[in-house]
């Protein structure tokens, strides 16, 4: 085994670790916004070992400029969308206290 | 594993408050993306990259529709 395919197995791994661990906050988490806290981290700390876990093993071909941009749009357009879901949360919670 | 997490956030997504939903909704939108740049790298096809793109635009453009209707109605 060579140490990119190690490398690799080890990125791989802890990407699919850290996304499982996002979810798991977003189905035990009480309100909205701790819901949108681990939402957030799901498109960036996760999202980005799976690009490098992918990027070892392609390197800049083709398929990992794929990769890149997949990556890239949720991680860039990732905070827009969770903006507006807080908006709408805050909303929700201050039509509900009414 | 990737999809075997779609399971819960669709059970969180028809039962709880519409925002809660949103919000996982979200989250799935983006497993589902992490899940298809795994699949393409493992089979070693390409045509799924350009899938996982698409995936991520269509599932941002979902959630910022949801987001700003939900916000109006309620």
């Amino acid at each position: 085994m060579h140490a990119s395919d190690l490398a690799v197995d080890v990125l791989l791994a802890l990407g699919v670790a850290s996304e499982l661990l996002c979810v798991a906050g977003v189905l035990v988490m009480r309100t909205t916004l701790d819901r949108l806290h681990y939402a957030g981290a799901a498109t960036s700390v996760p999202a980005l070992l799976v690009l490098a876990a992918t990027l070892v093993r392609e390197h800049m071909s083709a398929a990992g400029l794929q990769a890149l941009a997949a990556v890239g749009l949720l991680f860039l357009l990732n905070p827009a969308l969770l903006l507006l879901t807080a908006r709408a949360a805050w909303r929700s919670d201050e039509s509900e206290e009414r | 594993m990737l999809l075997a997490a779609l399971a819960p956030l669709l059970v969180v997504a028809s039962l709880r408050r519409p925002v809660d939903g949103l919000v996982a909704l979200e989250v799935a939108g983006t497993v589902a993306t992490l899940a298809l740049v795994c699949l393409s790298v493992g089979l070693g096809e390409s045509l799924f990259f350009t899938v996982a793109i698409v995936a991520a635009v269509a599932s941002w453009i979902g959630g910022l529709v949801f987001a700003r209707f939900l916000g109006r109605w309620t």
